[in-house]
């Protein structure tokens, strides 16, 4: 014991003797912990800066102006924010974003625990079945959701055969073709394809909790609910909070999915955003009414943000 | 009118020998005038097309002759089809950068970025028998052509006629309410229509708006000052198509994107939709038993007796960020000598039907039966901006949907009335 105590209470480690040959005074600059970390940071840095820092600020700078394609920019103020919130699509627009993340997040979570539960036990080929259940987050979004689009056809798609050659229905639902439908179904394929990373990340947390937790609150008596209610979850918390947050702030920004599938329609029932801003630009033309859409996101999403970092911090 | 003759030969025959012979005839003046310029590289952007031999004919002929003619390459970049190359064409144009002239789909966005190409235009027009009047309201801005037309994308009823003829249609319905009755009988043999009425890019306009216009109605007036939407006419027109809609339509098509039909439509889910000749390629490629029972009809007369049809217009501009627009411009003008432009028309088997009434009596009209019709969508063609300028508040209703939602609105349940007074309101609040 006393020895233990002895280094603990050692001073620092004394300098090697002799550097590494071939370095001279560069090299024990770049070696000084302030300069080496900069010198890791800044290509990140300055890729971040070039490829999100760049067209963020230039969004920013076009949602004050009316810029269209091919003209001269014309400072307008809040302008384009004043059209925007007498634009009744873009307010339906707001209110699809809300509903589509929402209602996905809550599914991805719900389902991305039970998906993690589930991996976490001992089973036949469980890696494999681990690998299975990460395709749909790594096949490309616009090639899986072109897949979907056959799985959603009303006649020749999976879904619809199924009902029907199972007996369960005539004729099966049209998929994209109704407002309520068509919202359910990016809802479901959005669902579908960001499951994993609930279940992934969920899963990794799991695997930390300590197996003696479990084995004390057996002891206590606690049966599978309890252990779960009051051992599995709250170790967890942590992991869905923050997956969480990272979830609503892609889902918030998804145009790839409802860009093939809808196209924001039918009658702007699918329109997020993110399409809305699309259309606006590159359609329409409107550079800058279309960065004001885009720029109005900001506001939510740096909210999360910040109730991220508080949490974070906290923790 | 300055055609070639035609030779008595096979017209594939025909359009490899006047392709040769443009190599050596045709480019005589480019030979001389970039003789002594070094060779440079021309980048030309264009749609790709549905007739593969179209593309296949620049790539393998036009653009080697020219090289050959004047030492300059051409650098052919095919862009995705359906609509997708507008949002390229923004990219090029805002950075200033890329293509030096291209296929300028919806060309109102970037007129300012192109430069004047009234000398060719003008030039063609003469030699070619004059251009039809609609395509100039596009091309022609202050005066100055900012663009040279090459062709149209016809649209028009695509339907099965083996279809039609088992539930008694025996013709092609020739006014609206005779298309929905048809279409009822259809749709009770387990064969309904899809019509398009999505956020597509062509399918979609292509029926609507010659309905509304058969109806008397145009979304603005002739100035393009005021919105003429709002009438008791549009009302009648919105109320019919929900009732085709509800009576002989697939429940899918209110939601459908362009390839949505073509796909239903190959897969034997519906009987008639309003497409260009596409669907008829892919089944004589892939499906020849449904190649041969596809036939082509007009778009129906409405209740002013009138028939319309969209002009899909394709025309090529040159980019003035271009750092030699003047070599862009000698290649376009290249391009449109009827040596080079006619047998390149014919090579897609004229699914881009020249806007030029020198074409009017070609025999390349006769090639295929079912083609035939698309050259009366010349004649009935409109610009969707009709009768108003085709301008950028134009395009800003096209791109936003604004009159295909006021259809689908009334379909999925808002009141007519209210559906046409928020479409009014939009299109108020886009032109100023």
């Amino acid at each position: 014991m006393s020895k233990i105590l002895e280094a603990s209470r050692a001073g620092p480690l004394a300098a090697p003797a002799h550097r590494p040959i071939g370095l001279g005074r560069l090299g024990a600059f770049v070696e000084r912990e302030s300069v080496f970390s900069w010198l890791m940071l800044t290509p990140p840095l300055l890729f971040l800066l070039a490829f999100l820092g760049y067209p963020f600020i230039y969004g920013v700078y076009l949602s004050f102006f009316h810029k269209e394609v091919a003209r001269a920019a014309e400072f307008v103020g809040f302008g384009n924010f004043v059209k925007l919130y007498n634009d009744p699509i873009f307010w339906q627009a707001v209110r699809n974003t809300i509903i589509f993340t929402g209602v996905a997040t809550v599914l991805k979570a719900s389902g991305g625990l039970g998906m993690a539960l589930v991996m976490n036990q001992s089973f036949r080929m469980k890696s494999f079945a681990r690998a299975m259940l990460l395709l749909p987050f790594i096949v490309p979004t616009v090639l899986s959701t072109v897949a979907w689009q056959w799985i959603l056809d009303p006649g020749m798609g999976l879904f619809n055969r199924l009902l029907v050659v199972s007996g369960l229905a005539t004729t099966g639902p049209s998929w994209l073709g109704t407002p309520t439908m068509a919202m359910i179904s990016i809802i479901m394929v959005n669902t579908w394809r960001g499951l994993p990373f609930f279940g992934i990340s969920i899963l990794a947390g799991l695997q930390t909790i300590p197996v003696d937790l479990h084995e004390s609150a057996t002891i206590d008596g606690a049966g599978t609910w309890g252990r779960f209610r009051y051992v599995t979850l709250p170790s967890l918390l942590p992991v869905i909070l923050i997956v969480t947050t990272f979830s609503i702030v892609i889902t918030f920004f998804d145009f790839q999915l409802v860009y093939v599938l809808t196209g924001g329609g039918p009658a702007n029932s699918t329109h997020l955003m993110a399409t809305y801003a699309y259309s606006l630009s590159m359609g329409a033309g409107q550079m800058g009414l279309g960065s004001a859409v885009a720029l109005s996101m900001v506001p939510v999403l740096g909210l999360l943000l910040v109730l991220l970092t508080l949490f974070v911090r906290k923790d | 009118m300055a055609l070639p003759t035609q030779p008595k030969a096979t017209r594939r025959s025909f359009v490899k020998l006047a392709a040769a012979a443009a190599a050596g005839v045709a480019a005589g003046p480019f030979i001389s005038r970039n003789a002594q310029a070094k060779p440079v590289q021309i980048t030309f952007a264009r749609e790709s097309s549905y007739v593969k031999n179209f593309d296949v004919h620049f790539q393998n002929v036009l653009a080697p002759a020219y090289e050959k003619a004047t030492g300059i390459k051409i650098e052919y970049q095919v862009q995705a089809a359906g609509g997708s190359a507008v949002p390229q064409l923004v990219s090029m144009v805002e950075n200033k950068s890329g293509a030096d002239l291209a296929w300028v789909q919806q060309e109102w966005l970037y007129r300012d970025a192109l430069v004047d190409v009234s000398d060719i235009a003008e030039e063609v027009g003469k030699q070619q028998g004059g251009w039809y009047d609609e395509i100039k309201r596009l091309s022609v801005d202050k005066g100055k052509w900012k663009s040279v037309p090459n062709g149209n994308i016809g649209q028009l009823m695509n339907y099965r006629k083996d279809w039609f003829d088992e539930a008694g249609v025996k013709s092609f319905p020739d006014t609206w309410d005779e298309f929905l009755e048809a279409g009822i009988k259809l749709k009770a043999k387990g064969h309904p229509f899809g019509m398009s009425m999505g956020h597509g890019f062509a399918d979609n306009y292509s029926w609507l708006y010659p309905l509304l216009w058969s109806y008397g109605v145009t979304v603005m007036d002739k100035d393009g000052k005021k919105v003429a939407l709002d009438s008791s006419e549009t009302a009648k027109a919105v109320e019919y198509v929900k009732k085709l809609y509800k009576q002989a339509c697939i429940e899918d098509c209110i939601g459908w994107l362009d390839p949505a039909n073509n796909k239903a439509f190959l897969t034997s889910q519906i009987s008639c939709t309003n497409n260009a000749y596409s669907i008829m390629v892919s089944a004589k490629r892939d499906l020849p038993d449904m190649g041969k029972v596809i036939e082509h009809g007009l778009n129906p007369k409405g209740p002013t007796g009138q028939r319309y049809h969209a002009l899909v217009p394709v025309t090529h501009g040159v980019f003035a960020y271009s750092k030699d627009p003047q070599s862009a411009k000698d290649f376009l003008r290249w391009l449109m000598d009827p040596k080079q432009y006619r047998p390149w028309i014919a090579s897609g088997d004229m699914y881009f039907a020249p806007y030029l009434h020198a074409f009017d009596k070609v025999p390349e009209w006769d090639i295929e039966p079912r083609v035939k019709p698309f050259q009366k969508v010349l004649e009935t063609g409109k610009l969707t901006s009709w009768p108003a300028p085709a301008n950028r508040q134009h395009g800003e209703v096209i791109n936003r949907w604004i009159v295909i939602d006021m259809f689908t609105k009334a379909i999925t349940g808002t009141p007519t009335k209210t559906a046409i007074a928020e479409a009014v309101s939009q299109i108020k609040a886009i032109y100023g």
